[in-house]
């Protein structure tokens, strides 16, 4: 059995060969063609196996030689800040950025501990005004201020 | 000659130097430096977040802009690289060293003075350079065909991975993972959609801004906010001295000189020329000073060689991108995204096409250098106030600022999600020690190098010693092979651990 000396390394195996393995299994269906005439499955499925050796040798060095850890994983701050641009993207074009930029400020909020809701607001407030004063009027961005367009 | 060398800046010149523009390039600066002095925010998201603000100006008017946000950017990393010691990118590593240090010692004024002045002299070199260069380099440029233009992405890719920090199989390995976004979409050749999954929004390939804000602008909140606490700017920070001293001057012209030159001729290498001049002319000036010992405790010569080696690098580092259409780091990828947002194409034929628009672009480069020497001088007590703003009120700004300006670009939520899932994994790979920037310039080239790559192909009838039979292909190829043996070669792999270690 082996052991796994270099965990970054390990991980960063992993990623590679399951976007290589992934490259070539949903390249599959496109014509590869041949150097003269390649198809549009020629580049990618190189490509893709060129990821996959590449990630093969990150894993074995992973086995043969040492390596820093990956260090412990906080999920609050990965959770509240995709969850906040996730939440902002339904919001806008059904309630205008005014409430979406408050929206996202009280979400991505709580990424860190010690929450202070009403300092949050506030920032939030604060923000959409100013958003909305620079990139809906100053700069004419097309977003929508206030409810639908 | 010298006469159209001359007439080509007048050009410029009459086209950039208008009341509106040089009003954009302010504006742009100021933002620039606005968004690029937030700590942990260094030029590329910084760019990424304020590309979408210049697309709806007429293409001049958003070159001029955003090479002031590029500027602003630049400088605004140089900010945060002095006063709280965080570069937010390879280059400005080395400003860390003996800025900080200055900056500890309540010199910071003299440290960002310094840095400006030099910069400013940087650029304004560089720009004759891109002047006296651009026209016989895209001259050469027309010689190329399929061939060379794919061992030229070789060449660069190559040189970013050798560049980039950390591991350099993890950096090809991200290199490659790119390209192979970038092919996600519709084959030109054949129509057919490959890697969209049914998701029509990707029909036209992935969007570049959701990929670099997410990968970069997101991941560095999130990475921040691991952190217990945020970098403090040391309390004797004192911008009473804004001005360096006589002393200071004399100290550092030098330095200013050398690094220009250094920075001006590494630029114009394909792949991450500018990390390489800063820590060239770091190593240069250390060797040349009469006690090599101070540095590292605040040597002024510590920072003005760098950042204007570095200043000087990223103006020539335009060339490739201008003659050739080769972006040579991440940075020029973004630039190349927004001038092909612009509808225009970066290459030679700017050059011949539209004169006005390319020497109104280089002349918008020293514009964008001057106003930054206007606003920022004077500013730099509102940048450290700024810089000061505890970061539980700046970061949901920053993010509130990174979706706007994905959905103001292109409003559906599909670019959001897009921007979730970049994040997520943008920040895997920055677990897995692997540093995402080469992938940018992979995902940019990845269409390109497959199209070069197709047609050479097609020329050669499937022979690829088409690739060693042309010249200029064959030297090329030749030069990544060299730049493959340095760091097989153990002295220089040393070398390199070091210069990243410092």
């Amino acid at each position: 059995m082996f052991r796994v000396k270099s965990p970054q390394d390990f991980g960063a195996a992993v990623v590679f060969m399951l976007i290589g393995l992934a490259g070539v299994y949903f390249g599959k269906d496109l014509t590869f063609g041949s150097a003269s005439r390649m198809g549009p499955g020629y580049f990618p499925t190189i490509i893709s196996f060129l990821i996959l050796g590449v990630g093969l040798l990150i894993g074995l060095r992973s086995i043969a030689v040492d390596g820093p850890p990956i260090g412990a994983l906080q999920f609050r701050p990965i959770i509240f800040v995709i969850g906040a641009i996730l939440v902002f993207g339904i919001l806008i074009d059904r309630v205008g950025l005014a409430i979406s930029a408050v929206t996202l400020t009280l979400v991505a909020g709580y990424a860190r501990r010690n929450v202070n809701l009403k300092e949050n607001f506030a920032l939030g407030a604060g923000l959409a005004i100013f958003t909305i004063v620079v990139f809906v009027y100053a700069l004419g961005q097309p977003l929508p201020a206030w409810w639908g367009r | 000659m010298e006469f159209d060398f001359l007439n080509n800046l007048v050009t410029g010149f009459t086209a950039a130097a208008t009341f509106k523009n040089i009003g954009l390039a302010l504006l742009g600066c100021m933002l620039g430096t606005l968004i690029g002095v937030l700590p942990g925010i260094g030029p590329i998201p910084t760019i990424a977040i304020l590309l979408p603000i210049t697309f709806q100006l007429d293409p001049l008017g958003s070159l001029v802009m955003l090479a002031g946000i590029y500027y602003g950017a630049q400088y605004g990393g140089s900010t945060t690289s002095i006063l709280v010691n965080m570069p937010g990118e390879a280059s400005s590593i080395v400003t860390c060293i003996d800025g900080h240090q200055m900056a500890k010692q309540g010199r910071a004024g003299a440290a960002l003075g310094v840095a400006a002045l030099g910069s400013f002299f940087a650029g304004t070199v560089g720009t004759i350079f891109i002047a006296a260069f651009g026209p016989p380099l895209s001259a050469l440029a027309q010689q190329f065909n399929s061939p060379d233009y794919f061992s030229l992405m070789v060449l660069g890719l190559v040189t970013a991975v050798v560049l980039a920090h950390g591991s350099v199989i993890k950096a090809i390995g991200v290199v490659m993972v790119g390209l192979l976004f970038g092919l996600v979409g519709t084959d030109v050749n054949s129509g057919v959609t490959r890697y969209t999954f049914g998701v029509s929004d990707l029909w036209d390939g992935i969007d570049f801004l959701p990929l670099v804000i997410g990968m970069f602008g997101v991941v560095e909140i999130i990475r921040n906010l691991e952190q217990p606490t945020m970098p403090r700017i040391p309390v004797s920070t004192n911008i009473r001295d804004l001005w360096p001293s006589m002393k200071d001057f004399q100290d550092s012209w030098r330095a200013v000189l050398r690094g220009t030159g250094i920075g001006s001729l590494l630029g114009i290498l394909p792949g991450g020329g500018v990390v390489l001049a800063s820590f060239a002319s770091y190593t240069i000036e250390k060797k040349v000073a009469k006690d090599p010992s101070r540095f590292g405790k605040g040597a002024i010569e510590g920072v003005a060689g760098p950042e204007s080696a570095n200043n000087a690098a990223a103006q020539t580092s335009f060339i490739p991108l201008l003659t050739l259409g080769l972006p040579s780091n991440a940075i020029m990828a973004l630039m190349m995204g927004a001038m092909i947002i612009q509808g225009i194409e970066p290459g030679a034929a700017v050059m011949t096409k539209r004169p006005d628009l390319f020497w109104g672009m280089v002349a918008s480069m020293w514009i964008g250098n001057l106003m930054l020497l206007v606003i920022n001088l004077p500013m730099i007590g509102i940048w450290v106030k700024l810089l000061s703003t505890p970061y539980r009120l700046l970061y949901p700004a920053v993010l509130l600022f990174c979706v706007i300006g994905i959905y103001s670009t292109n409003t559906n939520f599909t670019q959001l999600v897009l921007c979730a899932v970049f994040t997520l994994f943008g920040y895997i790979l920055v677990r897995f020690g692997c540093e995402p920037a080469p992938l940018v310039l992979g995902f940019i080239l990845g269409p390109l190098m497959e199209e070069n790559l197709r047609r050479a192909m097609v020329i050669s009838r499937g022979d690829a010693m088409i690739f060693f039979e042309r010249p200029i292909s064959a030297t090329l190829l030749a030069l990544s092979a060299a730049v493959i043996a340095l760091i097989v070669l153990p002295q220089f792999r040393k070398t390199r651990e070091q210069a990243f270690q410092e």
